[in-house]
């Protein structure tokens, strides 16, 4: 896929809790496959709402996903959306509350999905999981239970299980958020080697360094529809609406 | 006044195939009760009204009920009702699964509901199917989280046994009661009666202890 044709559009996206909270309301995204997204917006603006539905936990009420050229997702008019599985397992997701399965222990948690889900052989899949551990510097709490983990190492733990399913994109939702400030680097470092990788991402952050730092593009989500979007040093550095100006100067204390 | 436990050796037979029967009985329906239990525990968090409603009556109705009631009405009502004969031991498991099945529900029913829906979403984030998701990822952290409260269930079924002494069948209990009166000895028999069960209870209260200590603490479950 060349770097220019969209890996993600997302068009009219309309999705509301129960016919009653309106979170998105119209929200028309297009992502290509060399983007960094980051999204940012006030709280209950629909950021964490963005990121279920694009990783198919979400019923929707109107509006399509193209993902990778072929329809994702879609409202079908009688209340129903359509999520077509086999695309969503190209898409890997990292959740603020780790989400890791604590009645397995770390390499456990990794191969459960390529076993399960590709058949991949138990081996192959804990030689791939040590790898990728190895590379996180995580190899030596292979047999360690979730509980035992700081909650850096769950948070890179829940990282690396994502990418045992070889995503063709990542969804990363506050994932730093609930860590003690000093566990945050060691995330955020996981992230920026994969965004070096040229690993196709979307994250939601309240983190100026890192967004900064990640982001090919900030959006600025706000009322359910995208505000501004453009380059982070525009975004960030000298936003055209008024809206996202006064976000930024609120929530990183910048004046400009 | 004197105490005399020689009398009870004399009767160590009959007491090891009381004893035997009450393990039996414990046993069969520990295993029957369980399995009953999970599946009405599924049936109560079920979408059909109907098997909701039937399984909601049953736990209630056992719960609401004292086990001597319960074991005798299908001891001498459900024979009639169904116009079979019923031996004893068919009964007694009955009556004891039943009564299992609907205790064990209620912590399964618990600990079903315990499995959050972050863990679900995790699953589906995943890519796992609905079936692998219930058996490798609701189904043990369920059984996990359930095991204590359970292991306490096996031990109330345990004791509660003893009450199949009260329509004929020879367990321990009925024994002891039968030696007990033909030797005219109750203190020394009725103590030792007491003792078995409590060496066989009350390990497995302490193994609740240390499986909640232990295991649930380091899953943090
Ligand atoms: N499961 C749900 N049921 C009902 N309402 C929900 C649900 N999840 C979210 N909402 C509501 O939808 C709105 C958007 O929530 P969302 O979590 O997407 O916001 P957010 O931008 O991620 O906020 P934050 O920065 O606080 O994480 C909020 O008003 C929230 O209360
Ligand atoms: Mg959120």
């Amino acid at each position: 896929m060349s770097d220019t044709a969209p890996l993600v559009k997302i068009e009219g996206l309309h999705k509301s809790y129960g016919g009653v909270v309106k979170v998105l309301q119209g929200l028309d995204i297009e992502m290509k496959a060399g983007d960094r997204v980051v999204v940012i917006g006030p709280s209950g603006g629909g950021k964490s709402t963005l990121l279920r539905v694009l990783m198919g936990l979400e019923q929707i009420d109107g509006g399509s996903i193209v993902f990778g050229g072929k329809p994702y997702i879609s409202a079908n008019g009688n209340g129903k959306t359509a999520i077509d599985a086999k695309v969503r397992r190209s898409i890997g997701m990292v959740f603020q509350h780790y989400t890791l399965f604590p009645h397995l222990d770390v390499i456990g948690n990794l191969i459960l999905a390529p076993m399960k889900v590709r058949g991949e052989k138990k081996a192959e899949a804990e030689a791939r999981a040590m790898a990728l551990l190895t590379r996180f510097g995580l190899a030596q709490k292979a047999k360690s239970y979730p509980a035992q983990l700081s909650g850096g190492q769950k948070q890179r733990v829940a990282i690396a299980r994502a990418l045992m399913l070889d995503p063709k994109l990542m969804l990363f939702d506050e994932v730093t958020s609930a860590l003690d400030p000093e566990l945050v680097a060691e995330v955020e470092q996981v992230i920026l080697q994969l965004a070096k990788q040229q690993m196709p991402m979307v994250i939601v952050t309240h983190d100026m360094w890192f967004a900064k730092n990640i982001a090919s593009r900030v959006i600025f989500c706000a009322g359910g529809v995208v505000v501004e979007d453009g380059p982070p040093e525009q975004v960030l550095g000298s936003p055209r609406e008024e809206r996202t100006r006064e976000f930024i100067e609120r929530v990183f204390h910048i004046k400009h | 006044m004197t105490f005399n436990f020689a009398v009870v050796l004399k009767f160590q037979e009959a007491l090891f195939l009381g004893l035997w029967m009450t393990l039996k009985l414990t046993l069969i329906c520990i295993v029957l009760g369980c399995a009953l239990g999970f599946l009405v525990a599924l049936a109560r968090t079920s979408k059909n009204a109907i098997l909701r409603a039937a399984s909601s009556v049953y736990v209630e109705f056992f719960r609401g009920t004292p086990v001597l009631v319960q074991l005798f009405w299908i001891f001498f009502c459900l024979p009639l009702i169904l116009g079979v004969e019923l031996s004893n031991m068919t009964s007694g498991v009955i009556a004891l699964t039943l009564y299992m099945g609907a205790i064990s529900s209620e912590t399964f029913r618990a600990s079903l509901k315990s499995v959050g829906r972050e863990q679900l979403d995790a699953c589906v984030a995943l890519g796992l199917s609905h079936w692998a998701r219930t058996t490798n990822v609701v189904l043990p952290q369920a059984v996990l989280r359930a095991a204590p409260t359970l292991l306490s269930n096996c031990v109330s079924l345990f004791k509660e046994s003893a009450l199949v002494s009260a329509v004929g069948m020879a367990d321990l209990m009925f024994v002891g009661q039968n030696i007990s009166n033909n030797t005219a000895r109750p203190i020394e028999v009725l103590t030792i009666v007491a003792l078995i069960y409590f060496v066989i209870a009350f390990p497995l209260t302490r193994a609740v202890t240390v499986i909640e200590r232990r295991i649930l603490k380091r899953l943090a479950l």
